[in-house]
């Protein structure tokens, strides 16, 4: 027999019971949906991740004492390791080949006041002149904090735009004076505005030199080293460099592992990979929940449908019909179900995923690849839990279906 | 001439719960082509079972049956459904059209299943109509159609594949006296032109219309006439 006839057979048996077939795939529908809607906006955060940290500077790697931390004892344990210092940036700008220029950076936060005005909370960091080329910070007007500033620990300040803007609604702030906590800074330049992560603002800071910050905030306040590699292809020696470099410096015995540790935006991206592979299993999870469920459902409404249809197929078997024509007539029937349940899915989850991406800060990337598996997985529950009501109707007796009433 | 239809001491034996039931209890006919022959007998005498087998809807459980000299016990279901396909029209009692196809699709579904190609299924289709007299209500439903042309509908349906015989199980049972007769005069037709015509019935008049009248009764044939 013809696919056209068996698809044509299929599709008016479905019109006839419109909303049963609409409740039948359900299940498929939503499990195709969740997919897809998580699933583009997964990658569509991993591409927005990537695109910025490559931003950054890919040629930027961080040092601190801590490393990625994920349990309160390594917390502790790091707490008691040796501070990095401004000294140990320069070390490494004298002693290494391939970093020519590293920042320290060390941070907290405070309220930030001109005379009424206020921004509570405001990130607060003291940094040393190398800081700026490092980082790639850019100077809207005034200046930045040079060498002279941190050596004589000089109380001036550069501010971040959206806290220039809270403070200073179309004024100029240059030579303005900010209380910060219980210090007052001299503002002497603003910078350049970053954006915004993942709707989180990165220009909502303030900068200050570190010795400055180091007097207010105290000397125990963790320093991170922030390195710039000459460029991309010697960032792995540049690695190899600071670590050599630092571990002389703080004198770590042979044997044992680094006391500090290393962190480029591909540790920052490894890090954020596992967090959303786990997402992602959670996601598959319920998906693959929903679809079994789905495809039960599936299946007994076939069941239902072959019950119903005894006669029919006893009329089809009398008039000629094959085992093979009853079977493949109504398995095409529980794939058009699944398939369409699939297909809306796949609609819907692509709504939800644009939908979210206009109404939130959270981007949306729907990948070829999910919608093809989306639609696949759908058609292979159909065609799973389509085999037994199809193979019960195809093993139907003529006779006793075709006195069925 | 070679027979049609070949029936040597054909047993049927259903089990009803602990009982066996001796439906058919060593049947021996045969039937030749372009014969025109009535099955009659009370209910319960084993007319319908007789029909089930001929059909290929079923086999016997013990005997020989062979259809065109093929034996049909040896058949796979396939093969069955190929025969019942090509080979056998039914007509039933209770027509059995497909409610929700109109009448030319229920004509149309033995050549689906045959694999015949759309242009020569609509010309099958449109002749097979035309011989039972019912091209107007080509496109009209079950439904919407008298019982006589239900009963055309089904008639053309079992021609359209031009079978080596036509199986009518009651063909007017259900209908009125009138339009039971205006039937008959579709197979009296029909057989002129050269089908083979096995039809059961209880009814005497409607067995007069055939060229041989075989009695069955507890399994048994009780008499075979030709007339």
């Amino acid at each position: 027999m013809e696919v056209s006839e068996s698809l044509r057979i299929a599709v008016a048996n479905l019109r006839v019971h419109k909303v049963r077939s609409f409740l039948t795939i359900l299940g498929t529908v939503i499990g195709v949906m969740s997919v897809i809607a998580i699933v583009s906006i997964i990658e569509g955060m991993n591409k927005y991740v990537s695109e910025r940290l490559l931003e950054e500077g890919s040629n930027t790697f961080y040092v601190d004492k801590f490393g990625l931390i994920t349990d309160y004892q390594a917390y502790l344990d790091a707490m008691k390791r040796k501070d990095l210092t401004m000294e140990d940036a320069r070390a490494l700008e004298r002693l290494s080949e391939y970093i020519p220029v590293v920042g320290s950076m060390s941070q907290s936060r405070s309220n930030v006041r001109y005379r009424s005005r206020e921004v509570s909370s405001v990130e607060v960091r003291g940094v040393d002149e190398g800081y700026q080329a490092a980082n790639a910070i850019e100077v809207e007007y005034g200046r930045f904090l040079t060498r002279e500033d941190v050596l004589r620990r000089r109380p001036v300040i550069v501010l971040g735009t959206d806290v220039r803007d809270k403070l200073f609604p179309g004024r100029d702030p240059l030579g303005k004076e900010v209380r910060v906590g219980r210090y007052t800074f001299r503002i002497v330049g603003v910078a350049e505005r970053k954006g915004s992560l993942l709707g989180m603002s990165q220009d909502s800071n303030v900068m200050m030199p570190l010795t400055a910050f180091q007097k207010a905030y105290g000397s125990r306040t963790p320093v991170m080293l922030v390195a710039k590699a000459r460029d991309q292809e010697s960032l792995q020696m540049a690695q190899d460099e600071a670590r050599s470099i630092l571990r002389a410096r703080r004198k770590v015995p042979f044997s044992k592992p680094d006391d500090f540790a290393i962190m480029s935006a591909e540790t920052f991206m490894e890090m954020y990979k596992s967090f959303t592979s786990t997402a992602y299993l959670v996601t598959v999870g319920i998906a693959a929940l929903s679809l079994v469920v789905g495809g039960i459902v599936i299946m007994n409404i076939m069941i239902v449908s072959v019950t119903e249809r005894t006669k029919e197929i006893g009329i089809r078997k009398a008039v000629g019909a094959r085992r093979a024509d009853i079977m493949f007539q109504f398995l095409i029937e529980s794939l058009i179900l699944s398939g369409s349940g699939g297909l809306i899915g796949v609609l819907v989850g692509v709504g939800i995923a644009v939908l979210v991406s206009h109404v939130t800060p959270l981007p949306a990337a729907v990948r070829a690849w999910a919608v093809g598996t989306g639609l696949l997985v759908a058609l292979g529950v159909g065609g799973f839990f389509g085999i037994y009501p199809a193979a019960r109707a195809a093993k139907l007796d003529p006779i006793v279906a075709l006195r069925y009433e | 001439m070679a027979e049609l239809i070949e029936l040597r001491d054909v047993k049927k034996i259903y089990r009803v719960g602990t009982e066996d039931v001796h439906a058919l209890d060593g049947i021996t006919l045969t039937f030749r082509k372009n014969e025109y022959l009535a099955i009659m007998g009370p209910s319960g005498s084993g007319k319908s079972t007789l029909m089930n087998l001929v059909g290929c809807l079923d086999t016997p459980t013990s005997g020989s049956y062979r259809f065109n000299d093929k034996e049909v016990k040896d058949l796979s279901d396939d093969e069955l459904a190929r025969i019942r396909n090509k080979e056998i029209g039914f007509v039933f009692q209770t027509f059995n059209l497909l409610p929700r196809a109109d009448a030319a699709h229920n004509v149309e579904l033995p050549l689906i299943y045959a694999g015949v190609p759309k242009v020569e299924r609509r010309r099958k289709v449109q002749q097979a109509l035309e011989a039972v007299g019912l091209t107007e209500r080509a496109r009209h439903r079950p439904s919407e159609l008298s019982g006589g042309q239900r009963q055309r509908a089904a008639i053309a349906r079992a021609l359209v594949n031009e079978p080596s015989v036509i199986l009518a199980d009651e063909p007017t049972g259900n209908l009125d006296s009138k339009t039971g007769e205006e039937i008959m005069q579709v197979f009296e037709t029909i057989h002129s032109a050269g089908n083979t015509i096995i039809l059961v019935t209880h009814e005497e008049y409607i067995a007069r219309h055939s060229g041989r009248i075989i009695r069955l009764m507890d399994g048994l044939v009780e008499s075979d006439v030709r007339v």
